[in-house]
């Protein structure tokens, strides 16, 4: 698979409430390598592989990325919207977006006039932030309240096997789990691997609760993005982009998976790094482990930058690091025998 | 004229590297006029109309946009930036730019995530934004881009039912019409600038016109329109539909009271630009060497100074109707 060419149809396809371009892409994929399934929303795939034992592990990325409602149409054709995730609002005055309407919109979040401007602007309410739809009075005819608003920035190559698009949080674990599965499918499995592609995790979560619940695996890994350095980062809050895959450790996490992800790393020299959180994680490990009975399970992560607006950077070669440990992991058969 | 502004939209040009677009309106005015490019950039222009004018005029468009200028590199490989014209700390946050024309790169943006209580309310300081190319350190990033080298901010141009969606359009707009009007016949002779490093301080027009000694000039702008829900009446300055907008004063210039006057009794679409506010390339035309009498024509742009600003296409081409209509005024001696 090429992973940059295929991150890059992700990102530009969408994944939000009623958008589902990017669930659809990603279950033409991955319906190459198993069998597929759509549930819940219309935006979570399942894809199940079958191995040589009963013992089914669940390898899980969130599909869904932040986004925006419409809460008002007005006749001079500016929209008012609330947050659908954590969005920095901050970053929004000039931004353009695609508002999915009758049909998509392209529209812009309004700048305040520098003759307007206050030296000391709070930003602590989206609704004041008009988005303008640049059609006037016809807005009204195409835009409806409840609207999905999404970014739109095509994904573009950087330095040094460097990415930046939107909504690599957390297709980039989506790619993850699509070239782990062109890997397993030409191997004899050891143990039952279940592909989840979840939807509204920027939403609490939401997805892999459910379809957790529906596939009650006895272990599971959780794949998604996590804090990637900057230049006004303190470097105990984030990762480092380039040098590989984050392993969680956490109360909330199996001490005894993030142990032998660890030591797969370590045996194959695959790059990795570990990051420590302590309490819950903010990923859908929380939710998943916390399943009927209870689930083991871990958290695999890849370092991004910017996270949360639509110029997230990741390293294509910490992605990759991800699948080479993940793939291992899976042939070795997770913690099974452990 | 909306092909020709789509180009010049979509090439950068942040004052003082003025270049790119330099040579693409050269090649859209070569052999429709005299030509000449001075020392500090300006392209000075003698076009030959059928007539000899009364009055010499000149009409004014500047060529540079707003930018971000590298200052340093830190050794983790991040480029520090100063901005050049007035730009939000807003409008900048997690974008994607360009530097030269060619190396792609983003402005850093610090998670919500890791934002605290009160640093999530308020703007950071100017002087704490970087650029990301994605380099892994001070060298790699020495090899692709220079100290004093130049990004913009990316929006690439796109037409929207009416209106147009584009960084730049201040004042590529009066490019774009200033253009239109030398590739035309003229029914009198008259001179332009296309003139560099505007949003640095009026400075490139300020010896084009010296050099043209006009006795009038006609200045194409983009200024703000803040005509947006919600806005006051008083403080929308100028609203889009409703035509180019004529200048009485602003921070820079009081026009000429006769020009500003024929203007609106034209009878061609126009308005007030209704706040003494912003400033344009007249505040230097206005006071060359004895005095030059200069109305200021403007497109009403939303979201000025940001890589999304946004015009109406009906105000573009009434900028251009009323930019001829003075020009024959002033040039015929009617209008004086």
């Amino acid at each position: 698979m090429d992973i940059k060419k295929t991150l890059f149809e992700l990102s530009s396809a969408y994944g939000a409430v009623g958008e589902n371009s990017a669930s659809k892409k990603a279950y033409e994929i991955l319906s190459k390598y198993c069998e597929c399934e759509v549930s819940g929303n219309n935006l979570t795939v399942i894809g199940r592989m079958s191995g040589k034992s009963d013992y089914t592990l669940m390898l899980d990325a969130h599909i869904d990325e932040v986004s925006a409602v419409v809460t008002s149409v007005d006749d001079n054709g500016f929209v008012t919207v609330d947050k659908a995730g954590g969005i920095d609002i901050r970053t929004l005055p000039a931004r353009p977006v695609i508002i999915h309407g009758k049909k998509d919109v392209k529209a812009v979040f309004c700048s305040t006039p520098p003759h307007l401007a206050q030296k000391e602007t709070e930003y602590t309410d989206i609704s004041k932030i008009k988005l303008d739809t640049m059609l006037g009075k016809s807005a009204k005819d195409v835009i409806s309240v409840g609207d999905v608003v999404t970014y739109c920035t095509k994904p573009k190559s950087l330095l040094s096997n460097k990415v930046t698009g939107k909504s690599f949080d957390d297709r980039a674990g989506v790619v993850c789990l699509l070239e782990v599965a062109e890997r397993l499918s030409k191997c004899e499995l050891p143990i039952n691997v279940v592909f989840v592609l979840s939807d509204a995790e920027e939403l609490g979560l939401r997805g892999a609760k459910t379809a957790a619940f529906k596939v009650m695996p006895d272990e599971a890994v959780a794949i998604d993005v996590s804090f990637g350095d900057g230049p006004d980062i303190l470097p105990d809050e984030c990762g480092k982009l380039s040098h590989g895959a984050m392993i969680g450790i956490s109360p909330v996490l199996d001490i005894s998976i993030s142990k032998k992800l660890t030591d797969i790393a370590n045996n194959n020299k695959i790059k990795y790094q570990t990051e420590v959180m302590g309490k819950s994680t903010g990923t859908n490990s929380d939710v998943i482990s916390v399943t009927k009975t209870g689930v083991k399970t871990g958290l695999v992560s890849i370092p991004l930058r910017n996270m949360h607006t639509d110029a997230e950077i990741i390293d294509l070669d910490d992605l990759t690091s991800v699948c080479d440990i993940l793939e291992k992991y899976i042939l070795s058969g997770g913690i099974a025998n452990v | 004229m909306f092909e020709i502004l789509k180009n010049l939209c979509n090439t950068d040009g942040a004052s003082g590297d003025e270049v790119a677009v330099r040579d693409l309106i050269i090649k859209y005015i070569d052999g429709f006029c005299e030509w000449r490019v001075d020392a500090l950039g300006n392209i000075i222009v003698f076009k030959k109309g059928e007539k000899r004018a009364v009055k010499k005029v000149m009409i004014d468009a500047h060529m540079d946009e707003v930018g971000l200028i590298i200052t340093a590199v830190t050794p983790d490989g991040f480029l520090k930036v100063k901005t050049m014209g007035a730009m939000d700390v807003s409008v900048l946050l997690a974008r994607q730019v360009k530097i030269n024309g060619e190396v792609d790169g983003v402005i850093c943006s610090k998670p919500i995530h890791l934002l605290g209580a009160e640093e999530g309310k308020k703007l950071p300081k100017e002087e704490t934004l970087y650029i990301d190319i994605g380099a892994i350190d001070k060298a790699q990033a020495l090899q692709n881009v220079s100290l004093g080298d130049c990004a913009i901010i990316c929006g690439e141009y796109c037409e929207c039912e009416e209106r147009i969606l584009s960084k730049a359009l201040d004042d590529r707009v009066g490019c774009a019409v200033l253009i239109d009007l030398i590739r035309n016949e003229s029914k009198y002779d008259f001179y332009a600038s296309f003139s560099v490093q505007e949003e640095v301080g009026l400075r490139g027009v300020k010896t084009a016109t010296y050099a043209i000694n006009p006795d009038s000039a006609i200045v194409l702008e983009g200024t703000t329109a803040a005509d947006i829900t919600d806005v006051p009446e008083d403080k929308k300055v100028c609203i889009q539909g409703e035509g180019v907008a004529v200048s009485f004063m602003d921070k820079s210039t009081v026009y000429d009271r006769v020009y500003y006057k024929k203007a609106l009794e034209s009878g061609l679409k126009c308005q007030s630009k209704s706040a003494v506010t912003g400033g344009n390339n007249s505040g230097a035309v206005h006071l060359n060497r004895e005095g030059v009498r200069t109305i200021a024509l403007s497109v009403p742009c939303r979201y000025i100074h940001s890589a999304s600003s946004v015009a109406l296409k009906q105000d573009i081409i009434s900028a251009k109707e009323l930019a001829l209509f003075m020009l024959n005024g002033i040039a015929s001696g009617e209008i004086d």
